[in-house]
């Protein structure tokens, strides 16, 4: 296993796993963590800090062609879409929401998966709407590798259940098998 | 519809082969992005897209007008407003005469905002105003300075806290009326902005990739925003290099919110916080 990059996706009811996932990880995990978070159109700041309270790692909204180093966590920040370039960095884009959600779970897997192909692993979690179903199947043919939180855990299950739907995923596991997973990665 | 990189290159020197328009240095994700909603849009697949482009010159503006995003807002980001009210326009109060340019300024939201903070300053009068984008459909948007109402409820909010609150002294609350700035017509659906701000700004087309500064004049204040983020890094250091030569020293430079000037282009200006002064 060489995975070097981790992009997780969110909606309605992903906050509690988002920040435990945060909370579990010891401050020298090095692995990048991209966050694509839908938010309340108007929570546009703030956000950072609540993530931060528990988290041991640096979560940051990126600025655009901000380059991606370890032991970060980025956020996708409000009102922009959030793009993976080829020689590791990031861009934005104000472009139209799509379907209704900006940041777009969907862009921001597929273009994270066009660049970080087998690198990459994915994680889709709690939301009331398909974002993400299309990005985690984009993520599936790069090869990269296909979490989905237990629909028997999410608050809402809309988002993970059109995702299992779209894509045979690697994996659907509960927060907890989130953590461990993850934590396993860099022994 | 996936766009492999050969095929996004061939698009680029299509389109350079007919026109001046140059993608060569604009971000490809974002770039990818739209020629894919493009071929879709117009059901084309990558050949035929190249075949349209070489052949067709009504198509080639349209297209690029497709490519560009144009999203924008009255006050989008309120936080960098205050800063322009409280910080930057407060020490331009004093001139004799300000000069503003608005590049990639699409439909005008951002115009417009400026010009209502200019003229609760009582500024508005010495003050010069220019705006420009690639997209001269943005600009006609723009002069028009109409926009649906619905959609846009943000709008009052943003005003709200911008032209009424004050962020460092909330007990204060200036009751300015809408009416002062737009008209709201429900039943259309529109909001329209006040002749007396229509009238004022000098609209340009002018293209950030080929043109230099087209306007016979320095600047006080120039803002940029949510445009360098579709250019690449050596791209964005051109564009950094003009505002340079554009500004008058001291002058100032704002981004968006999420743009930063990264390398070296920086030393040739001074971070304050949400926005850069010319050394
Ligand atoms: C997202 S809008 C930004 C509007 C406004 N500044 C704001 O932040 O709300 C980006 C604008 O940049 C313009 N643009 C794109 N490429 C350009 C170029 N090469 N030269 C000038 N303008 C360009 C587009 O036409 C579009 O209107």
């Amino acid at each position: 296993m060489n995975y070097k990059y981790i992009i997780i996706g969110g909606s309605a009811g992903s906050f509690q796993a988002v920040t435990s996932i945060l909370a579990s990880l010891p401050k020298n995990f090095k692995i990048p963590i991209f966050l694509c978070l839908h938010r309340l159109k108007h929570v546009r700041s703030g956000f950072v800090e609540a993530l931060s309270i528990k988290s041991k790692l640096p979560i940051v909204e990126p600025i655009d062609k901000e380059h991606i180093r370890q032991g970060v966590v980025y956020l996708a920040p409000a009102n922009y879409h959030m793009y993976f370039e080829l020689g590791n960095y990031i861009s934005l884009s104000t472009e139209e929401p799509v379907n209704h959600s900006r940041p777009s779970i969907d862009l921001s897997f597929v273009s994270a998966a066009y660049t970080f192909k087998d690198k990459l692993i994915g994680v889709v979690l709690s939301g009331a709407n398909k974002d993400g179903a299309k990005g985690l199947k984009a993520l599936k043919s790069a090869n990269g590798l296909a979490i989905v939180q237990d629909p028997a855990e999410c608050q809402v299950k809309t988002m993970t259940t059109a995702a299992i739907d779209e894509t045979p995923v690697d994996h659907i596991f509960t927060t907890k098998e989130i953590i461990d997973f993850i934590l396993n990665l860099e022994q | 519809m996936a766009v492999s990189q050969p095929d996004i290159d061939r698009l680029i020197d299509a389109y350079l082969s007919v026109s001046t328009y140059n993608f060569k240095d604009y971000s490809i994700k974002s770039f990818m992005r739209r020629i894919e909603k493009l071929m879709m849009d117009n059901k084309l697949d990558v050949e035929g897209l190249i075949n349209k482009i070489t052949t067709d010159a009504i198509f080639v503006e349209q297209s690029v007008k497709d490519i560009t995003v144009n999203t924008t807002e009255l006050f989008r980001d309120p936080k960098i407003w205050h800063a322009i009210r409280y910080r930057i326009l407060e020490k331009l109060k004093d001139q004799r005469r300000i000069n503003i340019w608005h590049a990639g300024s699409s439909t005008g939201q951002e115009v417009y905002s400026m010009m209502i903070l200019l003229n609760e300053m009582g500024l508005l009068d010495k003050t010069n105003i220019f705006a420009s984008d690639i997209n001269t459909d943005v600009i006609d948007t723009a002069k028009k300075g109409e926009y649906i109402y619905r959609f846009n409820l943000d709008y009052l909010d943003n005003f709200n806290q911008v032209v009424r609150q004050n962020p460092y002294n909330f007990d204060e609350f200036k009751e300015v009326p809408y009416s002062k700035y737009f008209e709201i017509d429900k039943a259309k659906d529109i909001i329209k902005l006040n002749s007396f701000l229509r009238k004022k700004p000098v609209y340009f087309k002018h293209d950030l990739v080929n043109d230099g500064n087209i306007f016979n004049t320095k600047f006080d204040l120039i803002l940029c925003r949510n445009v360098l983020i579709y250019f690449n890094y050596e791209l964005q250091n051109n564009v950094f290099d003009l505002f340079h030569e554009s500004l008058f020293r001291k002058g100032t430079l704002v981004l968006g919110v999420h743009e930063s000037i990264l390398g070296t282009k920086a030393l040739k200006f001074n971070k304050k916080g949400l926005y850069y002064t010319k050394k």
